[in-house]
């Protein structure tokens, strides 16, 4: 009887056969994986089924940062598999539960290793030293696995020394039902090999061998050759058993639908901004005059998926909270990159990044949010980036190149130390354009010339300091920018917040109606009552706290909604906006 | 200017199409209703090929059939490269007949078990699939010990040659036979490896491959 426990460690692939660019269709007791290598070197073990229709990731493309389905383009990140793009959903941030399944992954003598839920580490070979060994051509048997490791014991073959002999001793060394170590033996030469019989499903095997010690050009193919033909042999022997012997069902892996982890409902607390994630900071640096970089790393675990224009809100050791966009270009999953500009009226934040956050010290930051997604069906796209501006910007840039889209990043600032984070533009080729140390009058006239001609298709992507913004949006407006298709994140809300107003909420799905009094938010109000509402930068600027108005009139006091948004009365930033009726109903 | 009786499901007709792609050659197409309508063995069909069979060209006046032959010719007129098949090296076009031989051989095997499933053929489905899969051992071991040695093209030469193209086809479409490629690793890396050249399109079945890492 095969031993189908999902603890134990099998190898599932060899090292041959993870090139970069390519998947791999691996299986292990049934279980199907699409397993890819991304640039970075990771190896992704992924259940081999995209979330949507259940078509297999292996048949997917590998760009080498993220998998992308043949079937409706959906596209999974490295390392965490979260869904970071839905084509038929362009406008969208993918929810966070789109997050396919993924298997522990093991890279150790020439081999991959894996197993549904692994226990202890990967099986110690003593005496192999990595790089000193040979990894064998590895041999599908259509043979229950317990079978072929038995018949390996009497498997007899030449040591790498006397390839050519034909009398070694071949002695077991050690067996069990997945693997078999033995030594052969002839004059002074002498080779061990262990074999391991991956169980591919209960009638189907893969015969994966390592022999001690490196073996160069004519002689390491003779070795392989040797190998290859006799496990051939072998094989043509258990197959031959096999088909004689009725055949064992096929294993039925379960899929899960969802983890359980993404399956659950978030605690409920009072307090709303949660920072659910430590990290550590890595590695902090000047990524630009009067910019500091940090990498933040996660303290154990992966960290969640993000989207270029995502952001995190960053607890910091004095008490504040700050918001800063993910840098990260597609698959770099490792670590966040931020960039903080140090302030001159700084009210803390800023200063404190600056100054005294240190390498080494421990952060809490939230969950990434995307407020601010990009599209990628755009004919083309512009980027205008004011200062730090730059850091949602550099993201989808990164974005848009890894998959060929057109798009220009003009990156305003005042001089060229002021240009941050070289090390990913400079990956951007000529689609970089700085403009550098212009005037207001200056800026004007550039911001008419680069969004002269607005052509159907075009998409338009600001974020930088309130003014310009405020110029780009006129100037896109008066060159006929269609409102849905400029899109913008401010850094603060500037608005002078007028509280004085008092009214009523109803919230339609909690079914309670709330009396939001002058100088305070209907944010507050609807937390002290108990509804848990996601919040970030609580000044009208992030877009986390949108919700939806089914009656009554919003007096909008936000930066994060358009002029058409604000008209349609449909939505509500609930951390600053209020009523100008004296009654509104969310749908919440 | 080529004409091409085509029937677009068909790997044999595609494998065509695709060298012309590689090439740059022109062509128009003659769309053949292969099935339902059968019209490859109507009367007019039957005087072009008697043989009742995809594809068959029709180059000024010459008319060829059988889809390894065409490749040859195609090769031999329009690669200026000379590098799909390099009439000058003996041992190359040998190792090249080799192939377009076992091309032959998928066709009656991996291309029978699909037209079984796809178009309801008659076939014994059992013994094409056992016969696909023995075809596809014997080369992933040669993909296998080519990758090992630096080969990473089915002949001995550092470029593609139309063994590649002949063979590539109905390798990939023989998922739609019930024949699964998962045990032949080195075949998929290969797959890749055509899917990345220069001028590859694809057909019904066979998706395309992202880039490739740049060096």
């Amino acid at each position: 009887m095969l031993d189908t426990a999902k603890t134990r460690w099998h190898p599932i692939a060899a090292s041959y056969d993870l090139p970069f660019r390519h998947v791999f269709h691996g299986q292990l007791l049934g279980r199907e994986f699409a397993v890819w290598r991304a640039d970075d070197g990771y190896i992704n073990v992924w259940e081999n089924r995209c979330l949507h229709r259940g078509v297999r990731l292996s048949i997917g493309i590998n760009d080498g940062r993220e998998l992308k389905c043949q079937y409706h383009g959906w596209r999974y990140s490295n390392r965490t598999a979260g869904c970071t793009y839905i084509p038929a959903h362009p406008a969208d941030a993918p929810a966070r539960t789109i997050t396919n399944r993924t298997f522990a992954a093991v890279e150790r003598y020439g081999l991959v290793w894996s197993a549904e839920e692994p226990q202890g580490e990967v099986p110690e070979l003593p005496g192999f030293a990595e790089g000193e060994l040979l990894t064998l051509r590895g041999i599908a048997v259509n043979a229950p696995a317990d079978a072929v490791a038995a018949r390996l014991r009497s498997y007899r073959f030449q040591p790498t020394g006397q390839i050519d002999g034909s009398d070694a001793k071949v002695t077991v060394e050690a067996a069990n039902d997945f693997s078999v170590a033995l030594r052969a033996v002839e004059g002074s030469s002498t080779t061990l090999a262990v074999f391991f019989v991956q169980p591919v499903d209960s009638n189907r095997s893969v015969i994966r061998g390592v022999l001690e010690g490196r073996a160069e050009g004519a002689v390491r193919m003779a070795v392989l050759h040797h190998h290859n033909d006799r496990l051939s042999k072998l094989r043509d022997v258990v197959e031959r058993e096999a088909v004689a012997r009725p055949a064992p069902a096929p294993l039925e892996p379960v899929i899960e639908r969802v983890s359980p982890e993404l399956a659950e409902m978030p605690e409920e607390t009072k307090h709303g901004r949660k920072a659910t994630i430590r990290v550590e900071v890595a590695r902090k640096w000047q990524a630009a005059d009067g910019i500091a970089g940090f990498e933040l790393r996660p303290i154990r675990g992966l960290l969640p998926t993000f989207q270029p224009g995502a952001h995190i809100d960053v607890h910091m050791p004095n008490g504040l909270i700050r918001q800063y966009s993910i840098t990260n270009g597609p698959g770099e999953s490792e670590s966040y990159v931020i960039g903080v500009k140090l302030e001159k009226e700084s009210k803390g934040g800023s200063i404190c990044m600056h100054e005294t956050l240190r390498q080494g010290d421990v952060l809490a930051i939230s969950e990434p949010r995307n407020n601010f997604p990009l599209r990628r069906d755009a004919v083309k796209t512009i980027f205008i980036a004011g200062g730090i501006g730059i850091t949602p910007l550099i993201a989808m840039a990164q974005a848009l190149h890894n998959q060929n889209l057109a798009f220009d990043l003009h990156y305003f600032a005042q001089n060229e130390a002021q240009l941050a984070f070289p090390e990913k533009t400079s990956g951007l080729g000529g689609a970089l354009k700085p403009h550098l140390g212009l005037t207001p009058e200056a800026t004007g006239a550039k911001l008419r010339e680069i969004l002269a001609n607005y052509q159907p298709g075009r998409h338009l992507y600001l974020c930088g300091p309130g003014p310009m913004l405020e110029a780009a949006r006129n100037v896109a407006t008066e060159a006929g920018w269609p409102e849905a298709a400029v899109h913008f994140e401010y850094f603060k809300n500037t608005n002078k917040i007028d509280d004085s107003s008092s009214f009523e909420v109803a919230l339609a799905r909690s079914c309670v109606t709330l009396k939001v009094p002058a100088g305070r938010t209907i944010l507050d109000v609807m937390r002290e009552a108990g509804v848990d509402m996601p919040s970030s930068c609580e000044q009208g600027a992030c877009g986390t706290c949108l919700a939806t108005v089914i009656e009554g009139e919003p007096d909008h006091q936000d930066v994060y909604l358009n002029d058409a948004e604000r008209k349609s009365g449909t939505k509500i930033m609930t951390c600053v906006s209020r009523a100008k009726s004296a009654r509104l109903v969310l749908d919440l | 200017m080529i004409t091409l009786y085509d029937y677009e499901l068909s790997g044999n007709c595609y494998k065509l199409r695709l060298l012309m792609s590689m090439l740059g050659v022109d062509y128009k197409t003659v769309p053949i209703d292969f099935y339902p309508g059968r019209e490859h063995k109507s009367e007019w069909f039957l005087k072009i090929n008697p043989l009742g069979q995809l594809p068959v060209i029709d180059d000024d006046g010459l008319v060829l059939r059988d889809a390894q032959a065409i490749l040859v010719y195609l090769a031999s007129k329009y690669d200026p490269s000379g590098t799909w098949y390099p009439r000058d090296e003996a041992a190359l076009l040998g190792e090249i007949s080799q192939w377009l031989a076992f091309a032959d051989g998928i066709t009656g095997t991996a291309s029978a078990a699909r037209l079984h499933d796809a178009l309801f053929y008659d076939f014994d489905v059992e013994a094409a699939r056992v016969g696909a899969h023995r075809l596809f051992r014997i080369l992933d071991e040669h993909l296998w010990f080519g990758e090992q040695e630096g080969r990473i093209w089915l002949c001995s030469a550092a470029h593609p040659t139309i063994a590649d193209i002949a063979c590539f086809p109905y390798i990939m479409l023989s998922e739609e036979g019930g024949i699964p490629r998962q045990d032949y690793p080195a075949i998929r890396r290969w797959c890749d490896r055509v899917k990345r050249l220069k001028g590859f399109m694809v057909m019904s079945g066979v998706f395309p491959a992202g880039p490739a890492k740049a060096a």
